[in-house]
């Protein structure tokens, strides 16, 4: 049918601006995937920042979709679909029809990857917004919306990963199939002419107008993100302040920001200073008083970020002991165990040693810094 | 070079004083005790820095099991810096090391109220506190 491909005349399909999103989203979805899937937590910023980037390259090839060269534009893909029937025929027995740009199987998976990496994006944006409170969205994105979010998210994540090994096995049955060299075809842009596409009438690209779009969306993203981003996070308590609760309570341990836990569970700690977790920490009945009263008014009740929404749910059995909640946890259960025990931490309970942010109650992933504790000798 | 020197003989001078000061205060803190040490006991003569020794590095084992000992948060070594069991520093007992040691009655009363309950598993007696403060002083 095709002939011997490597003869036919060579076309150029995929302009550079095509070429270089494709391979740029390529290496961001790496980053996006790693960081993601793997961690570790404080990598949090790289994965912010590629999906800022895939956003930003979202925005400039749905422009070139309208303003690019015939096999960039977005209008060839839903014509494209038009033709999905006839293209699964084809393949079932084997013989597919060569199409020049996405055939309509290819079609088809290219809008569902964008429009999946766009939800990935404004996803991304809520959980970041609501449990990290950072972002655009952190003045206005609750917890309990962003904890919604975050399960879209990683279902969306999984989709995109699904997405990519279709899209890489159909590269491949094409190339095997019909011998076109695809994977070249996107690093030059040239691939060999299609032999039913003789007739077609090819749009040109039209760089000015994609420039001045993009120019103007820029400005447009610019005028929402500015003030947005010089927004308060939603629910961020106040940093630990107490004068009288940092030199009593702090002796001893770090002093536990208040939104570490709910009012009910400060009220037991208060009243039972005489059997404080093993030890006898007893206060006299004027600071009891002030400490409560700072505690109780800056207690998980008050704040919205994510350690006070989740660490509010505590341990039945040790409704005092934050180490105890099912939340704390589960975000600790992959360190080793002698990590707690070495020197410089002491304690599960010395929440300080790792989260350099702690004082502030925000606890955010990029703060982690967990110290070196593999040299010898270093347990008590 | 020569106000350089004046500025030392200054800067030591007052160091000196502030320690006379703490030294002032902490003799106070152990008259006291010992007022109350010889109306627990008409036999007491004076506190002695190697019962305080013995008291700093014995392991009762009568308070709250995690605490046995003084030493389990002040190490063996008062020159040394302890921890907490939640992983906060202690400053050096030794009082040639930390020298406003034992100079606040108040937060001398809190402590010795808290930290005998913990590793005594009761209040220490007058006695007891001042041989501590007296070998802490010596150190």
């Amino acid at each position: 049918m095709a002939g011997d491909v490597t003869k036919r005349t060579q076309v150029r399909i995929w302009d550079l601006p095509t070429r270089l999103f494709h391979w740029l989203l390529v290496f961001a979805v790496i980053v996006e995937a790693k960081t993601g899937f793997f961690g570790p937590a404080n990598s949090l910023d790289w994965h912010v920042w590629a999906g800022y980037a895939i956003a930003a390259l979202l925005a400039g090839r749905l422009i070139w979709g309208l303003y690019g060269s015939e096999y960039s534009r977005a209008d060839r893909l839903f014509s494209a679909l038009r033709h999905l029937p006839e293209h699964i025929g084809g393949l079932l027995r084997l013989k597919p029809k060569h199409y020049a740009g996405h055939n309509p199987a290819g079609s088809l998976m290219i809008l569902g990857l964008i429009l999946v990496l766009l939800a990935l994006v404004a996803t991304g944006l809520v959980v970041l917004g609501g449990t990290e409170k950072q972002g655009l969205l952190a003045g206005i994105t609750p917890y309990d919306v962003a904890h919604l979010a975050k399960g879209a998210h990683q279902v969306l994540a999984y989709s995109l990963m699904a997405m990519v090994v279709g899209h890489l096995v159909g590269v491949a049955t094409e190339m095997l199939l019909l011998r076109v060299p695809l994977i070249r075809g996107m690093i030059t842009g040239w691939l060999p002419k299609a032999p039913h596409a003789a007739s077609e009438i090819l749009r040109p690209a039209r760089p000015m107008l994609a420039a001045l779009s993009i120019a103007f969306s820029a400005l447009v993203v610019t005028a929402v993100a500015l003030p947005l981003s010089t927004h308060k996070g939603l629910g961020v308590p106040a940093p630990v302040s107490n004068v009288l609760y940092v030199k009593e309570c702090g002796a001893c341990h770090w002093s536990f920001h208040p939104s570490l836990l709910p009012r009910k569970s400060w009220a037991l700690i208060m009243g039972s200073l005489d059997q404080h977790f093993g030890e006898d920490a007893s206060l006299s009945a004027e600071a009891v008083k002030e400490i409560s009263t700072y505690l109780d008014a800056n207690a998980a009740e008050t704040a919205d970020t994510e350690p006070a929404n989740r660490l509010r749910g505590v341990s039945e059995a040790e409704p005092m002991r934050i180490t105890a909640t099912p939340f704390w946890r589960h975000q600790h259960d992959e360190l080793p165990p002698q990590v707690f025990r070495s020197a410089k931490i002491k304690s599960k309970a010395n929440c300080a040693a790792c989260h350099r942010d702690a004082l502030t109650g925000r606890f955010d992933d990029q703060n982690i810094d967990i110290p070196d504790t593999s040299k010898a000798g270093e347990t008590q | 070079m020569k106000r350089a020197l004046i500025f030392l003989a200054l800067a030591s001078l007052s160091w000196g004083s502030a320690m006379a000061f703490a030294d002032d205060r902490r003799d106070a803190i152990l008259a006291d005790l010992a007022a109350q040490a010889v109306a627990a006991d008409p036999a007491f003569t004076a506190f002695s820095a190697d019962r305080g020794k013995a008291f700093f590095l014995a392991t009762p084992s009568s308070g709250k099991p995690d605490t046995p000992s003084c030493t389990t948060c002040h190490t063996k070594d008062p020159k040394a810096k302890g921890q907490t069991r939640a992983g906060k520093e202690i400053l050096p007992m030794a009082v040639s090391k930390t020298p406003d040691r034992f100079t606040d009655a108040e937060k001398v009363a809190k402590w010795f109220l808290r930290n005998c309950s913990s590793v005594l598993g009761r209040e220490c007696t007058a006695a007891e506190k001042g041989d501590f403060i007296t070998n802490m002083a010596a150190q």
